[in-house]
């Protein structure tokens, strides 16, 4: 449970729904996928976009990926992050689902296209107790 | 479409910095709005339609400040950002084109001195929606979404740094020429460009849209009763607002990612203009940010994303002697950030010959708004 986010301990975290729980509490790269047809899709969306079911199961996916593109970001849009910054953003591109990207921050500035990265969480509590595991990437 | 519809006004109200406009965000799209219906020659009561897009300053509270006639037609576009500008004008051109009204305001007010600024993001404890995925890493602005898609589209295509530039020396070159500006005055060196601060990789500040107060508008009607109205007509040739199948995707998931969301709208504005793109002297493409320009550029079919260095190297953006002279009364970057809608006035200066960078003899011009936000649009207005 490597924090790996520059980002402050009470930052924003998601809220929680029954469509993305499993990606922010599970502790895997859990990618919705829908039950009649198996398609990935992600971020997970309310009806699936390829057979029109409602009904979904979480597809557990090797936490390994590449990054796919990434911005250093220098401006600090809100004050609370004027000691964040600068951050590294990655977009990762999964190993066993390419067409799947997955925004998380990366430790460092030092980043490529291309690059292997591996899935790290970054435990939270949000406001009603519950606890996050928010999806970050780290250098494998 | 294809001419049922024309622009007879223009107007804007004067454009000012962040927090510098002393009127309200409504009172300057009362002042944009009564400038274009003067400019038209006709009469407020003569109004019977508005649309705009993302805007706050509601139709039918306007049509009772200002004194419009009787509504018949007020719409606005669904989808983020600027991309709603030309969509916009495809609202009034269905309305004048079906026969639901007669003169239809297309407008944009936007004071972010008044009201939220574009490049700062409110702190949330729980972020909702496709925000869920971004805003809980610091992903909050469209300088950063867009920085995101734009790095991948210069590794994959390679695109030069010098190639943003191209697009802000473009900007702040023809804003040098134009006194409505806010950059008037106030010229950009390439060097000055590089030595910028970083906003968020690949971006400089100078590859960044100010944020401004002000708004713009112009008036639609049919071609029959602009035959007898003070201004020459310009003709909406064609207009489209979609999305490519697949590109709806929140969070970077778009199929076709990283895309201007302008590869569907311009297909279907040429097939529907019978031009295309080398028919075009001149073209405003709205600048968020540099990048995205670029992108909605190759994805309107101007040159492949492989030639973009060479097509808009060495000024060739620029007025007067570039390849494709674009944002010619400064842009967002230069003259004023309406959200776009001031693209969309230049766009039909420029078939009226008064552009303070007017290109000879132009008959048609393209005004495409908002890459990287679904929906784009695009409208490609012409002699009338």
């Amino acid at each position: 449970m490597t924090a790996v986010s520059a980002l402050p301990d009470d930052w924003a975290l998601p809220g929680l729904t029954p469509f993305n729980e499993a990606w922010f509490t599970s502790g895997a790269i859990a990618v919705q996928r829908c039950i009649s047809c198996a398609v990935l899709q992600h971020p997970p969306e309310e009806i699936c976009r390829a057979c029109g079911s409602m009904r979904f199961e979480p597809a557990p996916l090797a936490p390994t990926g590449t990054v796919y593109s990434f911005t250093v970001v220098h401006y600090a849009a809100n004050p609370a992050l004027a000691s964040s910054v600068p951050y590294t953003v990655v977009l990762v591109s999964l190993d066993e689902a390419p067409h799947v990207r997955v925004v998380g921050n990366l430790d460092g500035h030092d980043v490529t296209i291309g690059m292997p990265v591996v899935a790290t969480w970054e435990e939270r509590t949000a406001d009603d107790g519950r606890t996050i595991l928010l999806p970050q990437w780290r250098r494998p | 479409m294809k001419g049922a519809a024309v622009v007879v006004g223009v107007g804007e109200s004067p454009y000012y910095e962040r927090g510098g406009a002393p009127e309200t965000e409504f009172q300057l799209a009362c002042i944009a709005i009564r400038h274009a219906v003067a400019d038209a020659g006709l009469a407020m009561s003569d109004i019977d339609g508005v649309v705009s897009y993302m805007d706050r300053n509601e139709p039918v509270r306007l049509s009772a400040a200002l004194g419009m006639g009787d509504l018949n037609w007020t719409a606005q576009t669904f989808g983020g950002g600027g991309n709603g500008a030309g969509a916009a004008v495809t609202l009034a051109d269905a309305a004048i084109s079906a026969g639901y009204a007669e003169c239809v305001v297309a407008f944009r007010s936007l004071a972010q001195g008044q009201f939220a600024r574009y490049g700062q993001a409110g702190r949330v404890r729980r972020s909702t929606g496709a925000a869920a995925f971004t805003a809980p890493y610091g992903v909050l602005t469209p300088a950063q979404t867009t920085a995101l898609q734009t790095t991948r589209f210069m590794h994959e295509h390679g695109v030069s740094q010098d190639s943003l530039a191209e697009v802000a020396l473009a900007s702040y070159a023809h804003a040098q020429r134009n006194p409505r500006a806010i950059r008037y005055g106030n010229p950009l060196t390439r060097a000055a460009y590089h030595a910028s601060r970083w906003i968020a990789e690949p971006f400089h500040l100078y590859d960044c849209c100010p944020e401004n107060d002000g708004a713009a508008a112009i008036v639609v009607t049919t071609a029959a009763r602009a035959r007898h109205l003070r201004r020459p007509p310009v003709a909406i040739v064609a207009a489209a607002h979609g999305v490519e199948r697949g590109d709806g995707a929140a969070a970077f998931n778009d199929v076709h990612f990283p895309t201007a969301h302008h590869r569907h709208v311009g297909r279907t504005l040429w097939a529907r203009a019978g031009v295309e793109p080398a028919d075009v002297p001149v073209a405003q493409f709205y600048e968020n940010f540099t990048g995205p320009v670029l992108m909605a550029i190759t994805e309107m079919g101007f040159c492949a994303p492989e030639e973009l260095n060479e097509f808009v190297g060495d000024g060739g953006l620029q007025w007067p002697h570039g390849r494709l002279p674009i944002n010619t009364a400064g842009g967002n970057l230069g003259e004023a950030y309406i959200h776009g809608f001031g693209n969309v006035v230049e766009a039909v200066r420029q078939i009226r010959g008064e552009s303070t960078c007017q290109v000879d003899g132009a008959e048609l011009s393209l005004s495409v708004s908002g890459p990287n936000y679904a929906p784009g649009s695009a409208v490609l207005f012409g002699t009338g």
